[in-house]
């Protein structure tokens, strides 16, 4: 059946894998640089990676390919044409299966083998399960430690701002520079949107503009840096990698996770306060582990620290919902693996969770290690749901009252339990004097008789007259005002509850005191075939030879084994050659676009090299310096001239030289995220509540079940609920994630469904009709002369073109150019003319004019300039 | 151009019931423009058309679905003995919804059957007009759910298991392994009711856990139609030209001002493809091109079958027009008939008989039959005995997930045939026997796909339509 199962877990991926040095002379090639990268691909599955060698060959040596198999020799170095290897991979017939060398890597294999099939070094003489770390492989240029570059002898020059502008500069051919420095409304934007996701005011761009101080920038800058919005804008990029949702997932039901939000509002407040970096993330892996002891209330710190924990509990979690089979269980324990290694180490190391990763020097032991930093508090043989993890924030007074309350509503609850039973015995009277006696007397005790105790007759009576058989679910058939009188108890006793003090819970991961689980390795991942037991450790590929880090195992001073909070503060000592890279490369994604590595969760070798190594590790190498702190990195970043320069060169300057924005020659344009988009429509129709943190905003589906805002919109899009099977319509057109694990990147679409809203959603009409209003309320007159030079306006209303300024204002952030105006105007007079002419057409209660300036107002909601900020 | 794989999301651990209505035109254009992040290892969906695994038999379905369980003893399932032994007492065993009114008490039909076409299938004096399409349908007289309630046995039609929400529609399967024939259209469409929403609202058109690309799209009975894609009425027609005109202006000057920049041309560029649906929507829905002849035999300008005509009709220009899969519903479940049968029996029938019954000849006359399914039926069926409510003209009938009827026309159904029965008195199906799962097996088969084989992968399990319940391709029903 070709074509219909779209399996998951797709092909291999060749880019190139292989040194590929295929030009090179093949005396050149070694078995270690060249051939071991393409068969840890296509071969060590089978021969090398595992237990059982299939055909008995093992191809991790040359001199045990030599020996070959079942099949005899696998190679003859210097013979290519007698090497078995080379016929069965030329042939198609290995790898079995679809997959198949490339043209380019048989050549590379074939090269080698008539150059005599060299090793780098001697081959050791052990070798144990799966490959060995090589040196080659340790020189991959993420797992090297990050090098300050020595930055003396960098270009300088009045354009070269900053350290980042020399660095960049250095890496462009002769010739090329970096474009003239934005204007000032257009880096006003930049600033008010790359920090806080909002526009600025009409008001905040005068105030810039007119602003005489030579360093206004980097005053709006800090400015910005301490608006409480800063920490909404940037935590939604956390949320992204940490897989944020206020659903568990996992099964159809897709049960709300009722306080994930707080540790959301958790991110909000620590990027607000720059908590260091390296301790933003100790806390989120180790929280528990640094809250100590919790005896009687919790205190505030302590709080704090759980809440934070919150992060390792955002991978879908179906156990709570009737997903608990141990595979369900495993797999949040992988997802939340995979949650912490793409955001905090920028590794794929799930590949090595069923075998040695194929591409990167992951073994799978590194796998099980890694995730025997977690076992302790996600053991999947010592199981907690969702529910069963909540920590509660009541008091010991809050819990005392809380009984009070319980004991008040037991009473209500046994009045209510009589009136029920009355109820009962009313309607089964009612339907016995339906019947004459004897019946009557025998139906009564059979409906009576205990089940157990029932007779056959009894049974086969009730069987026959099956309107007698009333239980508590049915009685409201039979006595139907039965479901009000009733309700009056339990609307007394949801009174009385409502006394009780409020309970709000944490969403954490705590792990148990002494609990001291083993990690096996899993065959194959399966969980059902555990093989050797492996310790908590990290990458043997981020260490000398022969020298993993290992953690501790059970640390005594704490209750807990700490081995999260060993593992959190290694991770974040400065020496980590991933860690800082990564969040400094995302830090740069978001400003630029793309990061300077291109695939943000993926720094191994299927990842993109980076384009600019020296300034990432520059820039990693100053947020380590400077005490991890992220708006120092936005200073250092934003007061370049790479960043201040304008998005486009002026058109005159001839030919485009290649590539100015991968150079950073102009800085790149950017399309609003969906978030920043339905904010800043907000914004400018005057909308926008600006109230901080709190529960998710409910959602819910319109008559044709697309995912809607229930009610009016108001909040910021963050604060929207993260239901996993109901994404918002908006958010979801322009490419918010769907949270299935986490979001690495997100894609930049342009698809016509996003038009099609903009042109005839919901959403937007009202806002534009809002905008509408808010530009009639605040319109100024405009000068007489601007009014004389527009022709049109004989026909209009006068106060229009001050409206038109206005729009302009509240939604470009600018006043419209002469050219403008005259197309709004000849726009609005046209439109009015036509719907003078087309009353039918006209909104209930509309004029003209101003159904035609709320086209307007959509029209410039959804215009390029609106979307895109350069 | 690179794989694109954005709307991937769903493949393992995120699901949707009722996602994002206009999903399926997320993959329609992705052309325009080139993402600048391409997900590494991640599944592709799309909806261009697939090879199927064999030669398929349709090409589109049109399901007209009959909610609430339409009385089998009434309309479809002639039973003497019923008649005979009416207003006695039933000696078998029977599983009630409405236990208060339960009545062991057999009611005989009150309506005359008698036998129509060259086949000879009796049908009651209810559905005259269905009576002239005997020989184009296959009566399917054995259907079971073996259970009574409505959501449980509509979400085992559409979602493959009773009762579980969550699932993908079967239209979803069909449009996962075949993909779509046109790009301008939504290739799966769901024709509500003026009335409301069927029961089950927007689970009736779930994609479960597929993305959301693959879910149904609601026409509205009201204006605008299909939400988002087409205009509300102030904005129709010039006035969204002028917003577009100077929205193409505005955009101009901005580009001017950005030179080669691929992403603002593309934005500019999918107005335009925007607008083409637009168009290609609009048209698609104005019976007024259609004769008055054709009009007149949906019943368009009679009142009581206006709207279901009306309707009727629009499905078939859609698949026309390249639409994979329509279904009608009604709103609320208008076949529920508890009370009152003798009253309300006629009424919905009066309603649908007629517009039914002119689409499978007008696809017929058109040559489009031979490669359309039509499906009719409802959930479930009703019992032989009477639901009492101590007055004979408000006497009716309690659910029957045990055995009733449905019928198939077209895209390779046998024409003018019957298929199994019920006992004699119209409770159990028991002679071939036909399951929800049974009918998903034998369409998709007509469809050209295994239901077997049409996997997707999901929570890390294979996942195919019936979830491992058994099934059969019932060929008995193929021409």
């Amino acid at each position: 059946m070709s074509g219909v199962a779209l399996q998951h877990g797709v092909a291999a991926v060749i880019l190139g894998v292989a040194g590929a040095n295929v030009d090179d002379p093949a005396s050149d090639l070694t078995f270690e640089s060249d051939i071991r990268p393409i068969f840890r691909a296509h071969c060590f599955d089978c021969h090398g990676a595992t237990e059982e060698l299939k055909g008995g060959l093992d191809l991790r040596l040359v001199r045990l390919m030599s020996r070959g198999g079942a099949s005899g020799p696998a190679i003859e170095p210097g013979q290519p044409g007698e090497s078995h290897l080379l016929d069965r991979i030329r042939s198609g017939e290995m790898p079995p299966g679809e997959k198949r060398l490339s043209e380019k890597e048989i050549g590379v294999v074939e090269a080698w083998i008539a150059g005599g099939a060299a090793t780098a070094r001697p081959e050791p003489e052990e070798i144990g399960l799966g490959f060995r770390v090589t040196p080659e492989d340790r020189d991959f240029w993420s797992y090297q430690p990050i090098q300050r570059p020595d930055v003396a002898e960098l270009p300088s020059g009045a354009r070269e701002r900053t350290v980042i502008d020399a660095l960049i500069r250095a890496a462009m051919p002769q010739g090329q520079g970096f474009a003239a420095d934005a204007d000032r409304i257009t880096l006003i934007k930049r600033a008010y949107f790359g920090l806080t996701g909002l526009p600025p005011s009409p008001e905040d761009i005068a105030q810039w503009t007119s602003d005489g101080d030579r360093m206004w920038f980097e005053r709006l800058i800090d400015v910005l840096l301490e608006s409480p919005h800063y920490g909404e804008r940037w935590a939604r990029h956390w949320l992204d990698v940490s897989g944020y949702a206020d659903s568990e997932g996992y099964t159809a039901s897709d049960v709300g996770r009722d306080w994930a939000w707080k540790y959301r509002d958790w991110v909000i407040r620590a990027l607000n306060e720059d908590k260091p970096f390296n301790r933003f993330i100790v806390e989120q892996l180790a929280g528990d582990e640094l809250a100590g002891p919790r005896d009687g209330d919790l205190t505030d710190e302590q709080i704090e620290l759980l809440t934070a924990t919150g992060f390792l509990r955002m991978a879908a979690d179906g156990t709570g919902s009737g997903a608990n089979t141990a595979a369900d269980r495993n797999q949040v324990v992988a997802d939340t693996i995979r949650i912490v290694s793409t955001s905090l180490m920028g590794l794929s190391v799930h590949c090595a969770q069923c075998h040695d990763h194929r591409y990167d020097p992951i073994l799978q032991t590194d796998y099980y290690s890694l995730r025997a930093i977690f076992e302790p508090a996600l053991d999947w043989r010592d199981w907690k749901t969702p529910q069963q993890r909540h920590v509660s924030l009541y008091t010991q007074a809050d819990r005392k009252r809380a009984s009070e309350v319980e004991a008040e509503t037991k009473i209500i609850a046994d009045e209510r339990a009589a009136r029920l039973a009355a109820f009962m015995a009313e309607a089964l009277d009612r339907e016995l004097k339906k019947h004459d006696e004897p019946l009557r007397s025998q139906l009564r005790d059979a409906y009576r008789a205990p089940d157990e105790k029932r007779t056959e007759g009894q049974k086969k009576l009730l069987g026959q007259h099956p309107s007698i058989n009333i239980t508590p679910g049915t009685l409201y058939l039979y006595i139907p005002e039965s479901t009000e009188k009733l309700q009056t108890y339990d609307d007394r006793i949801t009174a009385v509850r409502a006394k009780k003090p409020k309970e709000e819970f944490l969403r954490v991961l705590i792990e148990p005191a002494n609990h001291v689980p083993e990690t096996h390795l899993f065959h194959r991942g399966d969980h059902e075939q555990p093989k050797q037991t492996v310790v908590p450790a990290g990458l043997t590929v981020l260490a000398a030879q022969g020298r993993r880090r290992e953690f501790a195992t059970n640390d005594e001073s704490l209750a807990t084994t700490g081995r999260r909070l060993a593992f959190a503060r290694w991770l974040t000592d400065g020496g980590h050659p991933l860690f800082a890279r990564v969040i400094i490369n995302r830090v740069w994604m978001h400003h630029f676009g793309r990061g300077l590595v291109a695939t943000p969760a993926d720094l191994g070798r299927l990842g993109s090299r980076p384009t600019h190594p020296k300034l990432l590790d520059w820039l990693a190498d100053e947020f380590v310096q400077g005490g991890w702190s992220l708006k120092q990195v936005h200073r250092l970043v934003m007061r370049s001239t790479v960043y201040r320069q304008a998005s486009a060169r002026p058109v005159q300057s001839g030919p485009s030289t290649p590539g100015p924005t991968a150079l950073y020659a102009t800085k790149p344009l950017l399309r609003l995220e969906a978030e920043t988009i339905c904010d800043r429509i907000l914004a400018a129709a005057g909308s926008l509540d600006r109230t901080l943190f709190g529960p998710p905003v409910a959602i819910t589906e319109d008559h044709s079940g697309q995912v809607v805002v229930d009610g009016e919109q108001r909040r910021r899009s963050l604060y929207l609920r993260v239901r996993r099977s109901q994404p918002v319509a908006m958010l979801q057109a322009f490419d918010a994630p769907v949270m299935e694990i986490n979001c690495e990147s997100r894609p930049v679409s342009t698809v016509a469904t996003q038009s099609l809203m903009l042109m005839n959603g919901e959403f937007m009409l009202r806002q534009a009709a809002k905008l509408a209003v808010r530009a009639a309320q605040e319109a100024q007159p405009v000068e007489p002369e601007m009014r004389a030079s527009l022709p049109q306006l004989a026909e209009l209303d006068k106060a229009l073109p001050g409206q038109i300024v206005r729009a302009w204002q509240l939604s470009l952030c600018r006043d419209p150019s002469t050219d403008e105006l005259l197309l709004a105007s000849r726009f609005l007079a046209q439109q009015t003319a036509w719907l003078h002419a087309h009353p039918k057409q006209l909104t209930k209660g509309a004029t003209a004019s101003r159904q035609a300036i709320t086209n307007l107002c959509q029209t410039l909601l959804s215009c390029n300039e609106f979307l895109y900020i350069d | 151009m690179i794989p694109f794989t954005r709307r991937s999301f769903l493949n393992r651990n995120a699901l949707g019931i009722g996602t994002v209505a206009l999903g399926w035109l997320l993959k329609q254009d992705n052309l325009l423009a080139t993402p600048k992040n391409v997900p590494q290892e991640k599944p592709h969906f799309d909806l261009k058309p697939k090879q199927s695994s064999h030669v398929p038999r349709a090409q589109a379905m049109i399901s007209l679905f009959q909610h609430g369980g339409p009385s089998h003893m009434d309309l479809t399932d002639p039973k003497p003995q019923l008649t005979t032994f009416s207003g006695t007492q039933y000696s078998g065993d029977i599983e009630y919804s409405f236990v208060n009114a339960a009545s062991k008490t057999l009611l005989g039909t009150r309506w005359r059957f008698s036998k129509h076409g060259e086949c000879g299938t009796a049908l009651s004096e209810l559905l005259p007009h269905t009576a002239r399409i005997v020989d184009d349908i296959c009566l399917i007289r054995s259907m079971h759910t073996g259970a009574n309630g409505h959501e449980v046995s509509i979400r085992y039609f559409h979602g493959g298991i009773p009762g579980i929400i969550g699932r993908p529609h079967m239209a979803s399967w069909l449009l996962y392994g075949l993909g779509a024939e046109t790009r301008e259209l939504p290739a799966y469409m769901v024709l509500t009711d003026p009335g409301g929403h069927p029961i089950d609202g927007v689970n009736n058109w779930s994609n479960g856990f597929m993305p959301a690309l693959f879910q149904g799209t609601v026409l509205r009975p009201t204006e605008p139609r299909i939400l988002n894609l087409e205009a509300p009425a102030h904005l129709r027609g010039v006035p969204q030209q002028q917003n577009l005109d100077l929205l193409r202006a505005l955009n101009r000057k901005h580009l001017k001002r950005h030179p080669g920049q691929n992403d603002l041309e593309a934005r500019i560029a999918s107005y335009e493809l925007a607008a083409r649906m637009q168009t290609a929507a609009h048209e698609a829905l104005d019976i007024s091109k259609e004769t008055k002849a054709t009009q007149d035999m949906y019943g368009v300008h009679e009142k009581e079958t206006r709207d279901y005509g009306t309707r009727c009709l629009i499905a078939r220009r859609l698949v026309e027009r390249g639409v994979r899969f329509v279904q009608l519903f009604l709103g609320g479940q208008p076949w529920d008939n508890h009370r009152s049968l003798i009253k309300l029996l006629p009424a919905i029938c009066r309603r649908t008989d007629k517009p039914s019954a002119a689409l499978v000849s007008d696809l017929r006359q058109r040559g489009m039959l031979e490669t359309t399914i039509v499906h009719w039926g409802g959930e479930i069926g009703r019992l032989p005995v009477v639901q009492d409510h101590g007055d004979p003209q408000k006497a009716g009938r309690d659910h029957n997930g045990q055995g009733f009827s449905i019928w198939l026309a077209g895209g390779g159904i046998k024409p003018g045939m019957t298929w199994g029965q019920t006992d004699e008195f119209g409770h159990r199906a028991v002679e071939n026997v036909v399951t929800p799962n049974d009918l998903q097996a034998t369409l998709l088969h007509l469809f050209g796909l295994d239901w077997q084989e049409l996997v997707y992968h999901h929570n890390g399990q294979d996942q195919i339509i019936t979830n491992g319940r058994p099934a059969r391709v019932v060929d008995g029903l193929f021409a």
